[in-house]
């Protein structure tokens, strides 16, 4: 970087240039990753880093997040609802409004680790060397803060055979100085515990990597897709049947699905009965909202068109079938009509799926027939599941429950777009044209639109149940690295360092033991533990010094 | 279904319990203004003070009595465990504070005359349990699970304890800039007490205060009255006033209930004030509010894997950044911190306080605002 072409020519004497002042040196592109690297291993730039993830997962909590909840920041971006269409552009630009899948939190989360792995290398050297070192002994033992002299008739190595036993038994780490090794001159134990402490704390960190790594596993091996089957219907496991509500992991096969078949034989869900509710709301003409007691689906499960197994999928409690689980996710009514013309020539005939807008009104779209681009033929269905009349005269539903479903088709004809590839919900209501009067009709009913001679039959009303299908690899190493965090936190928190040192000097034909404690963390409960280890050590060598106990 | 009479039962006995934090607050910071503490530490009770403080004890005690009726009855009409809606979260989680105020700081370190403090905080949450209040019903499928126990309850514990971990941490950064101030107004060199003290082990933290003598009422503690004289006894009142109000304001649009926490947190405030030279030194307080943050933190780690694993079974994945799951989590990545801050060079001491604090904030937008505000599966919790 001192290369001359690159400097201006030197300046007049008696000017002093920019060039003459001492600029510092231009570090290298080595230096400037060391410093990186000794900046990152700072555990205050940790806590930064800590920060900013704290920060950017409030932005997420507040912000609707696309892939959470779409409809809402689809709101936002229009500006329907939210702080405006300015704002949810700038959100935009900042991928805010998908936080976790932001190039700077991936960014942000790489220097987190970076950082961690900064700060573990080094502990986990330390630890190793200070695991495998044996205790240290000790001099000038009179001088710690907690010491205690013990005079016993027992011959040094008998008395310092009886301290040892007494702290094993304390699960201390014990080590042998025999006199040309101890600092003191005389035989002498140190003894040490507590490093669960750091050796908690390492294990609590190493717990992120195990837990990235499951999730990474998760994304990249697994398969979630979402599928919906009305009773009496079946799916296969294949990726045709998750269309558009599928998220396989980037090494997920297309070919890797099962291929067993799944039919729902039975969905049912039942509802606490609340009766109080209920006249309250008969008699203020509204709906009244029930608690589900419980949503059942009863699928059998076919491989090669043999059933294997029958069983109940309900919330919190899946079932798994070969590798896939199968969740209980959502559910609607699926009315079956059957529609033919004057002829009696059937048209159409299918359950459609009904989705719920509003509290318990039900609406669909039967997309009956594509004659042509012009002449096309679509029902849109509106079910009431327990119809009644509202407090404004207006239709409504008495409560979510199936008591007297009333089902509304209107008949839509002409362009209506049918032949385009358009969301099975939607049809073009602005070239279509409807007829002004639609058919009510209950279960097992017939009705005729009269001009054209069209029948539609709703012959019974079955459920649909929603599943979510997953493939979950690496849900173990998930389970492993929560544990790991929770076994490494305890002790990292709770337990504390101490080391301890019995000296023993031949006193006559006795010894005189000098006990010595410091302890490293929480030093008030230390200083009982000592007192404790003290008064055993007193009685189990038979102190001699120490004023004989009051006696009653 | 529901029992209407164990329902009616549980009702009446919340309000007794209700009432019995609110005499209790009031007696316990009666013993405050009756109490000295030494610069040694150790509180001192005039004999007026340490008669007061029993009846506090012994009316809060019986308050939580009540308050565990109310619960059990609860539990009973509706045949399932008393925390699935926010009012009764609110109201388990004032118990939990005023157990953990009893056994952990009154008991275990012997700071009964801090218990106005949490006692202050466990009316806080009757108060808002009543204003969240929902009849007693049956539950969604997605709650009619033992995780409801494991998880829900975990969360709970953590988060009553992180409360008076809160009043701690709040009480240390008043005593500290009291103490601050005082020395620089002195002259004297002040060599920071409350830096990293309980960490390092610089002082007995430990020490256990014991020794309620007779004092004379009227004797002043020199110097300690004039750490009051450094803090503004406007800045006390209006800026817990303004805190709270907002906060109420924002969350419950009542103004009446928006004055009346707003007069509370203000009352609240003027009494910190009040109360500063009888306040335990700051390493004590530090130390304290340290000794109860990391006694939660575990719990509250073990709350949010429980809940994923929960998610996992109820809504087919661990973990989907819910705006619950979000919340819970910056809480916890806060609460890291401030146990990183304690022993970090520059974060010690006054730092880590602050963090705890905002950790605390988060605790509580986690659980009120993320519920009430924002739409995510955990919504069917709120109200």
């Amino acid at each position: 970087m001192t290369d001359t072409t690159t400097s201006p020519p030197p300046a007049p004497a008696g000017d002093p240039g920019p060039s003459q002042r001492a600029l510092p040196p231009i570090p290298g592109p080595l230096d400037t990753a060391k410093r990186a690297w000794r900046i990152l291993r700072r555990m205050s730039t940790a806590l930064w880093l800590l920060l900013a993830l704290a920060i950017a997962t409030i932005i997420a909590t507040f912000i609707p997040q696309e892939p959470v909840i779409p409809s809402t920041v689809a709101e936002w971006r229009a500006g329907v609802t939210g702080p405006g269409e300015g704002v949810a552009a700038a959100f935009d630009a900042l991928s805010l409004f998908d936080v976790f899948g932001a190039p700077w939190f991936m960014g942000l989360t790489a220097l987190l680790l970076i950082s961690l792995t900064g700060c573990l290398v080094p502990r986990i050297r330390g630890f190793w060397r200070l695991t495998r070192r044996a205790p240290a002994g000790g001099r000038n033992l009179d001088r710690l803060q907690h010491t205690v002299e013990v005079r016993t008739d027992l011959p040094p190595d008998e008395a310092l055979a009886t301290a040892r036993r007494l702290l094993r038994r304390r699960r201390f780490r014990v080590r042998d100085l025999a006199r040309p090794d101890s600092p003191t001159g005389n035989a002498q134990l140190a003894a040490e515990k507590g490093h669960w402490r750091e050796g908690g704390s390492i294990l609590f960190h190493l717990s992120f990597y195990v837990l990235l790594l499951g999730a990474v596993i998760g994304h990249s091996f697994g398969f979630v897709g979402q599928v919906n089957v009305v009773e009496g219907a079946a799916f296969a496991d294949t990726r045709l049947s998750y269309l558009g509500a599928a998220q396989p992991g980037r090494w997920f096969p297309d070919d890797g699905h099962r291929g067993f078949t799944v039919a729902l034989d039975d969905f049912t869900v039942d509802y606490f009965p609340d009766p109080e509710a209920e006249a309250i709301a008969e008699a203020e003409g509204r709906p009244t909202g029930l608690t589900p007691r419980d949503f059942v689906s009863t699928v059998t499960i076919r491989e090669d068109g043999e059933p294997v197994a029958t069983e109940q999928i309900r919330v919190n409690h899946p079932i798994e079938h070969d590798g896939m689980k199968l969740y209980q996710i959502r559910f609607g009514f699926a009315p079956r009509i059957e529609v033919a013309n004057a002829s009696g020539a059937v048209l159409y005939t299918d359950a459609v799926q009904l989705i719920e807008e509003g509290p318990f009104v039900w609406t669909g779209v039967a997309k009956v027939a594509a004659f042509d681009v012009e002449n096309q033929i679509a029902l849109e269905l509106v079910l009431l599941p327990d119809a009644g009349f509202g407090a404004d005269g207006m239709p409504m539903s008495r409560t979510p429950e199936a008591r007297n479903p009333r089902l509304a088709a209107v008949l839509w004809y002409g362009e209506l777009g049918l032949d385009r590839n358009i969301p099975p919900r939607e049809f073009d209501r602005e070239s279509g044209r409807r007829l002004a009067q639609p058919l009510i009709l209950e279960p097992g009913e017939t009705g005729e639109f009269d001009d054209i001679g069209l029948t539609v039959s709703f012959p019974e009303l079955p459920f649909w149940s929603g599943f979510q299908v997953s493939h979950e690899p690496g849900r173990e190493l998930l389970l492993a690295g929560s544990a790991l965090m929770l076994a490494g936190l305890l002790p990292s928190l709770y337990a504390y360092r101490r080391r301890v040192w019995v000296d023993a000097r031949a006193d006559g034909d006795g010894t005189t033991l000098t006990l010595a404690g410091v302890a490293l963390q929480r030093k008030q409960t230390f200083g009982e533990a000592f007192d404790s280890l003290a008064d055993d050590l007193r009685s189990e060598v038979g102190d001699t010094a120490a004023p004989p106990r009051q006696e009653p | 279904m529901v029992d209407a009479q164990l329902a009616a039962t549980s009702d009446t006995l919340f309000n007794v319990a209700f009432l019995a934090y609110i005499v209790a607050m009031v007696a316990y910071f009666f013993r405050l203004a009756f109490t000295k503490v030494s610069v040694a530490g150790v509180p001192v009770s005039t004999a007026a003070g340490q008669r007061v403080g029993l009846v506090a004890t012994i009316v809060a005690s019986a308050g939580a009595a009540a308050h565990l009726g109310s619960l059990v009855s609860l539990a009973m009409a509706v045949n399932r465990v008393p925390w699935a809606n926010m009012y009764e979260y609110s109201s388990c989680l004032a118990l939990g504070t005023v157990v953990v105020g009893l056994a952990v700081v009154q008991r275990r370190f012997g700071y009964g005359h801090l218990m106005g403090f949490v006692l202050a905080l466990a009316v806080f949450s009757m108060a808002s349990a009543l204003l969240l209040y929902a009849e007693p019903g049956p539950v969604v499928p997605a709650l009619t699970s033992y995780w409801i126990t494991i998880h829900t309850s975990a969360a709970m514990a953590a988060s009553s304890i992180f409360i008076v971990g809160f009043a701690a941490s709040a009480l240390y950064l008043v005593k500290d800039t009291a103490e601050r101030r005082l020395a620089a107004a002195s002259g004297a060199s002040f060599s920071g007490s409350t830096v990293g003290a309980a960490y390092a082990g610089g002082t007995d933290t430990d020490a256990r205060p014991e020794g309620h003598l007779e004092v004379d009422d009227d004797e002043p503690v020199v110097g300690a009255i004039a750490q009051r004289d450094t803090l503004s006894p406007i800045a006390f009142p209006v800026i817990p006033f303004i805190v709270v109000a907002t906060f109420v304001f924002t969350v419950w649009r009542a103004p009446l209930a928006t004055l009346l926490a707003g007069s509370v947190a203000a009352l609240l405030g003027i009494a910190t004030w009040y109360a500063v030279p009888y306040l335990p030194p700051a390493a004590k307080l530090d130390s304290l509010a340290y000794r109860i943050i990391a006694f939660a933190f575990p719990i509250w780690t073990f709350a949010v894997l429980a809940g994923a694993i929960w998610a996992q079974e109820a809504w087919g994945r661990y973990w989907g950044w819910d705006p619950k799951e979000t919340g819970s989590f910056f809480t916890w990545v806060l609460y890291a911190g401030y146990l990183h801050a304690r022993s970090t060079k520059g974060w010690r001491g006054r730092g880590a306080g602050w963090l705890a604090v905002v950790a605390f904030v988060a605790l509580m937008v986690t659980y009120y605002a993320v519920n009430l505000f924002v739409v995510g599966l955990h919504s069917y919790a709120g109200v």
